[in-house]
């Protein structure tokens, strides 16, 4: 039955047209996927597989109209049906043994890639053609170049770029591109509880701070590392745009934060005047009763509102991990607090320190 | 292609302990408990972040590896040969290469298996092993909540020496690339601009 299969497929005909157009489609995209599936056992591109371009399956290995007709479109096919890459390329795809991928192709499917913020594909393009670490060195290098000028965004953009390009060699069983994990990386920053306010996060010294924030954002320490020698106003202006940059719906949570502020400022007033009653010999319970009467039947009411929404019977982690997925730099100005019998999340920021004004987080006091 | 034969990525056990091949038993010991010493005294003197005791954990382990490996002759002799002719393998691969013979293909699949199981044995199995060790454990105090946090950092490591290797051999999956790095400088600098624009 296999030999039967085989030899009807050998009798297929693959048009050489829709096989340089996918090529050429997978390069433009910065797709490694599409492009491996091109060289696979099973590619529609073989003669001797009994996968066809033409069925409806394949549709998306082919260009649309628009695509087709585009400038960048048309050069890629060009250098597709260059004579020793289509030379290569028609061999590999008759060879009985793994194909070997033409690099010229895969470089620019990986540039490619970076362009459209496919950094997945493009680390491990990059990694197939053993230069990802020397590339991720190219972008910070212009990043560096970036900071030298002045110029702050192309500088964020560089690093961001190079971080993207990370790869994981442990992760199991086999090494991938990194992703940005803030879900668990948030968890791990908020994983001790502190012992007092001071211990916070968001209490930290404003270079220990602007360090660990780096260093989470960038998901490298060695990067953070590298922004240690610059001026502390030039790391601000960077840790602004950062944030920015890694939320674009930054406004959202500063809005919400400033109103989990009030909330927090509500009760911590009213803890104030239990406090005041108890040392005037009110009631031991007053101050219980007055935390109660502040959260209500919700303890995560603050947690909620820097969300933006409640979670049915949510723990303070949850909370976190939902803020870290939404907007990543959030959690850098959030804390624990155990409130009665609840642990919640609290909004904190250091009152000498310019980033809460500067992000939005509080309003600008009058002059 | 043809470049000169170098054993950097097989995990050297002689070199962590500064030993050469003929050392003997006791002064494996005596290397290890002295460079185990100075390894648990550095870390009492050092802040320990994140970073830092992913680093201190590997280099404990690697030196309880090569205790236990060096230390123990069958084990240390199981060690040495299978490095030897992995070494050995990898620059008959090359040269098959390098000669369009057709054996290069079947060498290179034998190849790929054994550094695979090499690494994975004398860097993973063995250095979690040597956590086990008596001997290992009264010098590094290795306990369960090592072991639990190494093997992460032990398959980073596995997965750097591999690549180390990796950065020499033949291109396989992919044609050899012709890359130009001034070029790689200029498209860096415009997929850089194209972005700022499109942002």
């Amino acid at each position: 039955m296999l030999r039967n299969n085989a030899q009807h497929a050998g009798e297929k005909t693959v048009n050489p047209e829709l096989t340089a157009k996918a090529l050429a489609k997978a390069v433009c995209d910065g797709d490694i996927v599409n492009f491996r599936f091109l060289f696979s056992p099973f590619s529609p591109a073989r003669r001797d597989s009994t996968e066809r371009f033409e069925t409806p399956k394949y549709a998306y290995l082919l260009p649309d109209t628009e695509m087709e007709h585009s400038d960048t479109f048309r050069a890629v096919l060009q250098i597709v049906r260059r004579g020793d890459i289509w030379a290569h390329v028609e061999q590999e795809l008759e060879a009985k043994r793994p194909a070997q991928m033409p690099s010229e192709l895969l470089l620019m499917l990986a540039d490619n890639a970076v362009r459209s913020e496919k950094y997945t594909s493009a680390a491990q393009a990059y990694e197939v053609l053993r230069i990802r670490a020397r590339m991720q060195e190219e972008f910070l290098n212009q990043g560096e170049i970036a900071l030298d000028k002045g110029d702050i965004p192309r500088a964020v953009r560089a690093y961001l770029v190079a971080a993207s390009l990370e790869y994981d060699y442990g992760a199991f069983p086999e090494p991938l591109p990194a992703v940005p994990n803030f879900q668990t990386r948030a968890l791990m920053l908020h994983g001790d509880y502190p012992a007092t306010p001071e211990e916070s996060l968001p209490f930290q010294e404003l270079p220990v701070f602007l360090r660990t924030g780096f260093t989470y954002l960038l998901l490298n320490p060695s990067l953070a590392a590298k922004l240690e020698s610059r001026p502390i106003e030039t790391r601000l202006d960077f840790f602004e745009r950062l944030v920015h940059e890694r939320d674009p719906r930054w406004g959202e949570f500063a809005t919400r934060y400033q109103a989990a502020c009030r909330l927090t400022q509500e009760f911590a007033e009213r803890i104030q005047r239990a406090l005041q009653n108890r040392a005037g010999g009110g009631d031991d319970d007053v101050l219980e009763d007055e935390i109660y009467a502040q959260l209500g039947e919700n303890p995560m009411e603050i947690a909620a509102q820097l969300l933006g929404r409640s979670i049915p019977n949510g723990e303070w982690w949850q909370y976190l991990k939902e803020i870290a997925g939404e907007h990543p730099p959030g959690i850098l100005f959030l804390s624990r607090q155990v409130i009665g019998e609840h642990e919640t999340l609290l909004p904190r920021y250091r009152a000498d320190s310019p980033l809460p004004i500067r992000l939005g987080l509080v309003e600008k006091r009058a002059e | 292609m043809n470049q000169a034969l170098t054993d950097e990525g097989y995990i050297d056990y002689y070199a962590i302990l500064g030993l050469g091949r003929d050392a003997k038993p006791g002064e494996v010991r005596k290397e290890y408990r002295r460079r185990m010493k100075d390894l648990v005294y550095e870390i009492g003197e050092t802040e320990i972040t994140e970073e830092k005791r992913a680093f201190y954990l590997l280099e404990m382990a690697k030196l309880n590896a090569a205790f236990y490996i060096l230390g123990n002759a069958n084990r240390r002799e199981a060690y040495t040969s299978e490095r030897d002719s992995l070494i050995a393998l990898e620059q008959r691969w090359r040269t098959a290469v390098d000669e369009h013979s057709a054996e290069a293909d079947a060498l290179r699949r034998e190849f790929d298996r054994r550094i695979r199981g090499f690494l994975s044995k004398y860097i993973e199995e063995a250095m979690l092993d040597a956590g086990r060790d008596r001997e290992c454990v009264e010098a590094s105090n290795w306990n369960e909540a090592h072991e639990r946090h190494a093997s992460r950092i032990l398959r980073h490591y596995r997965q750097s020496l591999y690549q180390k290797v990796l950065e020499r051999l033949p291109f396989v999956e992919v044609t050899p690339p012709n890359i130009d790095w001034s070029e790689r400088t200029e498209t860096v600098q415009s997929i850089l601009s194209e972005m700022m624009r499109n942002a």
